[in-house]
This record gives structure tokens, sequence and C-alpha cells, in this order.
């Protein structure tokens, strides 16, 4: 099954507080993580976001799509950056995801959201 | 013999292999396709039974073999069609397989197609890389970048290109293309950071291949050369300019004894052949540049007056936002930070440096010289927000976090 792992906030912010230690500790666990989950075949994506600030928004204005800057969101609604893992169940999913809690959880980072993707075969 | 051998001689004999084919039948897409699949057959063949005798004339006739299966397999309305467009072609002169090579490559940069597409078919129809190794190296799945060639080759097929060199009015504009797409290969592997490092070492490797062959058809061409020896110095620093777990090490703190001394000597020999012979072009500049830094036994022994020189001359040659700022950073260290603080004040209105994070982390550096560490962490901090790069986001992170 599926799960696109999610993680918010900006990782610019986050990482503005903190130590040097801190900082390498940080992009060490991810690199691990990463490779981890390629060793263990669970890995299908995983992608970071370019800041928010950089984002753009298309929206229909009377009728004509606009692209505008933006959409400047609370930086804890903003999607950081996402894994796509193909896993046996929810539970592994969520282990995976308490991994990364339990590490940027400590320094503030907001919670991380799970979902399954819709490629399930239909149940007979 | 071993399969390295066989996978050079492969790609080396791919565009002629092409080149010829197409000459002969016309069809440039259906011409690829039967070529692929003649490499594919020799790379398993030829490693089982030994390269044949002549292996350029076996991958002909593979390839020409498959190509016929492939119209009798479509309907005769189609094959009819093929014959008259193969028809069409001139056949006249029989130029040699090199001409054919430079032919392919000004093919796949048409300017009709888009650059990823012109990247991903000379990959293919010059490099003679497969679609899954292009696909990975770009980091995309291969479903993507198979439809991406088929479209490209759509295009050629419908646009009215022949199959011959561009008139020589176009040509020099054309081959301005042609260097471009070897020089985004080359920077995708270069400057990229995600996704497996080796794979992406390869295209730094085949941009220099397919510019060193280009460097052997046009020997004469500054730029060419140009182009071949800024791509050899800059690589020389690929050890150096990482640390095992994938940290950018800047030029200033690199261990020079870990950049790659014959490339750097091949590169400095080019640049020196080529420099004051031929009418000088960006690439030349940007490689003399590089020659000087690879030729500094050490940061502090750099000539900064002579990179600020070439870098005002390049500015005259080929003026950019980009030049400007990289002419500011040898500013400062000739005439000290805050004189190089100035030029770049001079970027703040360009719109074009309007979304990249270069200006502030160039900031951040020059600001960290003079001693304004609040400044330089602050300009650092909005240069880790502005990119789109991880390592050079910890990078900046990292310099931000040193000024606390």
């Amino acid at each position: 099954m599926k799960y696109m792992i999610m993680m918010f906030g900006a990782p610019s912010t986050m990482l503005e507080n903190q130590s040097r230690e801190w900082i390498t500790e940080m992009f060490d666990f991810m690199h691990r993580f990463n490779a981890d989950l390629t060793a263990s075949g669970e890995l299908v994506d995983a992608e970071g976001l370019a800041d928010a600030s950089q984002a753009k928004t298309v929206s229909l204005k009377n009728g004509i799509p606009v692209a505008t800057d933006g959409p400047y969101a609370e930086s804890k609604e903003s999607l950081a950056g996402y894994w796509i893992v193909d896993v046996d169940g929810e539970a592994r999913a969520i282990e995976l995801a308490s991994r990364v809690v339990a590490f940027i959880g400590l320094v503030g980072a907001p919670p991380i959201e799970i979902r399954q993707i819709m490629d399930a075969p239909p149940e007979l | 013999m071993t399969h390295v051998p066989i996978e050079s001689l492969l790609r080396d004999l791919a565009p002629q292999v092409l080149g010829t084919l197409v000459r002969r039948h016309g069809q440039f897409d259906a011409c690829e396709d039967a070529v692929q699949e003649a490499l594919l057959a020799a790379a398993l063949q030829w490693d089982a039974e030994g390269v044949p005798d002549n292996p350029r004339a076996w991958l002909v006739t593979v390839a020409a073999r498959r190509l016929v299966d492939e119209w009798r397999s479509d309907s005769a309305r189609r094959r009819r069609e093929e014959s008259a467009v193969a028809l069409e072609l001139p056949g006249q002169m029989q130029p040699a397989d090199q001409d054919d090579t430079l032919t392919l490559l000004y093919l796949c940069c048409h300017p009709s197609l888009s650059v990823p597409s012109q990247l991903a078919l000379t990959l293919r129809a010059v490099g003679g890389l497969t679609t899954a190794e292009i696909a990975n190296a770009f980091l995309v799945p291969e479903a993507t970048m198979a439809q991406r060639i088929s479209r490209a080759k759509q295009t050629i097929r419908h646009s009215d290109v022949r199959f011959e060199l561009p008139p020589e009015p176009e040509r020099a504009e054309r081959l301005r293309v042609v260097l471009h797409v070897l020089y985004l290969v080359f920077n995708e592997g270069y400057t990229s950071s995600s996704g497996p490092a080796l794979q992406r070492a390869d295209l730094t490797s085949e941009a220099i291949r397919l510019a060193r062959l280009v460097q052997q058809l046009m020997p004469g061409d500054g730029e060419v050369a140009g182009l071949l020896a800024l791509m050899l110095l800059t690589d020389a620093r690929r050890a150096a300019r990482t640390t095992p777990d994938g940290s950018l090490v800047p030029l200033a703190e690199q261990p020079r004894e870990r950049w790659n001394a014959a490339q750097i000597e091949e590169g400095v020999a080019l640049v020196t052949r080529t420099l004051g012979k031929a009418p000088i072009g960006p690439y030349q500049l940007q490689a003399a540049i590089a020659a000087v830094h690879d030729e500094a036994p050490s940061d502090s022994e750099t000539d900064w007056p002579q990179i600020l020189a070439l870098y005002e001359v390049l500015e005259r040659v080929a003026p950019g936002p980009v030049v400007t700022l990289n002419r500011a950073v040898a500013l400062a260290m000739v005439k000290g930070p805050r004189a190089g603080l100035a030029l770049l004040g001079t970027l703040d209105a360009d719109e074009r440096m309007a979304h990249t994070h270069r200006l502030a982390a160039v900031r951040g550096h020059l600001l960290e010289l003079a001693g304004d560490a609040v400044e330089a962490r602050a300009a650092y901090l909005r240069a880790a927000r502005m990119t789109a790069s991880l390592p050079e986001q910890r990078y900046l992170a990292l310099r931000a976090a040193r000024l606390t």
C-alpha cells in the first residue's frame, strides 16, 4: 500500500534558530532516513519543496487564469516536503512518520500527516 | 573483453551508425529506434561472443535489418509514404561520418525543440545512452523520458528539417545552441545535488565526452575549445567540492590536492592554445577564469586582479546579472568587500535576480568578509529561504549559524 507522508512548516525558518550541530544532525538524519527507506525497498519518491515565499498561486480572475506571488499562508500550513512509501500497511507508515516527528518535533515542527494513495486494488 | 570498452565503443559508434542510416534511408525517428535496438543487440552479443572485426558495419547491418523489418510490419500505405520521404532526401553527396555526427547534433539541438527535449535527444541519438539511463540521470520516470524523446522525434518528423548541416548563415547561431545544450547537460550533472551522486557524475562525463567529440570535429573553433576547457577545469574540482555526506565545500576551502591535475593540465593547454587565436567568446573567458583558479597553489595565492580583468572582458562580451555578480566577488577580493558590495547594489533592482538566492548568498559572503556579522547572517538566511537546492540550503544555514 502506498502512503504519502507529508511534512509541513518552513524548513528554512526552522533552521534559523538552531545550532550548527543541530543543522548538521538534521541533514544527516534525513539522509539516513532516506537511505534506510531505499535499502528496504519502501521508498517510491521523496522531495523537499522550495520555500513557500517563492510560491505562485494560479487562480481565475474574470475567467482568465492569473498567476500571483504567494500564497504566503501561515507557514505551519504550508507543505514543506513529502515521502511516498510503498509499505505493508498503515502501521508501518505511522512508524516511519513517528521517526521523523521524534526528531523534528523537538524543535517545534508542525505535526506530520499521512494519507493513503488511491492505488489499492478494489476489494472483492 | 570487459564491459566498459564495449560500452564506450558502442557510444562512439552510435552517432556514426545513425548518420549512415539516416543518410541512406531517411526517417530520422525510425532509424534512431533501429540503432538503439542494434546497440542493445550488440551489447548482449559482443559481450558473449566478442567484438566483430568491423563493429561499425555490424551495427549498420543489424540496424538496417531492424528498420526494414519495422517497415515490412507496417501497413502498405505507410510504407509507400516512407519510401517517398526517403527518396526526397539529398543523397548526391557522401560526406565523411564525422559530418554526420555534427549534422546529428544540429538536428537534436534544433531550435523547434524544447530545451529538455534537446538534452534528451542529444544524449540518446549522439551519446548513445538508453532512455532508461537518461531518465535516471534526470531523475524522472522512464515513461516520462520515453515520451519526451518520442515527442521530440515527432517534432523533427513534422518540421521540414533535412538531414544536412544548417546553411552557412545560420550555422554560427545553431552551433551556439548545440554548445548551450552540452553546457546544460554538464551543469545538470555538476550543480545538481539530488539523487544518487554517481548517476549525476555520469552526466558531466558524458557532456565532456560530447564536447571533446565536437572539438575534434571543429578544432579551429575557439568557443568549442573554450567550452571543453571550461568543463574540464570545472569538473577537475569535483572530488573536492562536496564532503562524503553531500555538503558543499566552497572553492576557498577545497583541498586542492584532491583536484584532478590531468584535467586541469588538459584544460589549461586548450585555453592557452585558443586564446588570442580565435575570436574571443564567453566560454573561452569563463574557461580562462577557471584556469586562473585551478592554477593557484592555494586560495590566498589566487591571481584576483587577473580574474577581475577577465570578468570585465566577459561583461563586455556577454553582459548579464550573473556575470556582474561574479565580478563583484572578484572586485571585493581586489579592492575590498565594500567595493564588491557597492557593485552588488546595482543588481538589487534587476528583475532577473529577483528569484534567485545567489545575490543574497554572495552579499552574505561579502558582508562576512567586511566583518558585519549581523547583516551577513540575515543575508545568508534570506538566501537559504530562496534556494531550491538542499545542499545549498544546508550550506547557507550553516554559514548563518556560524555567525551567531
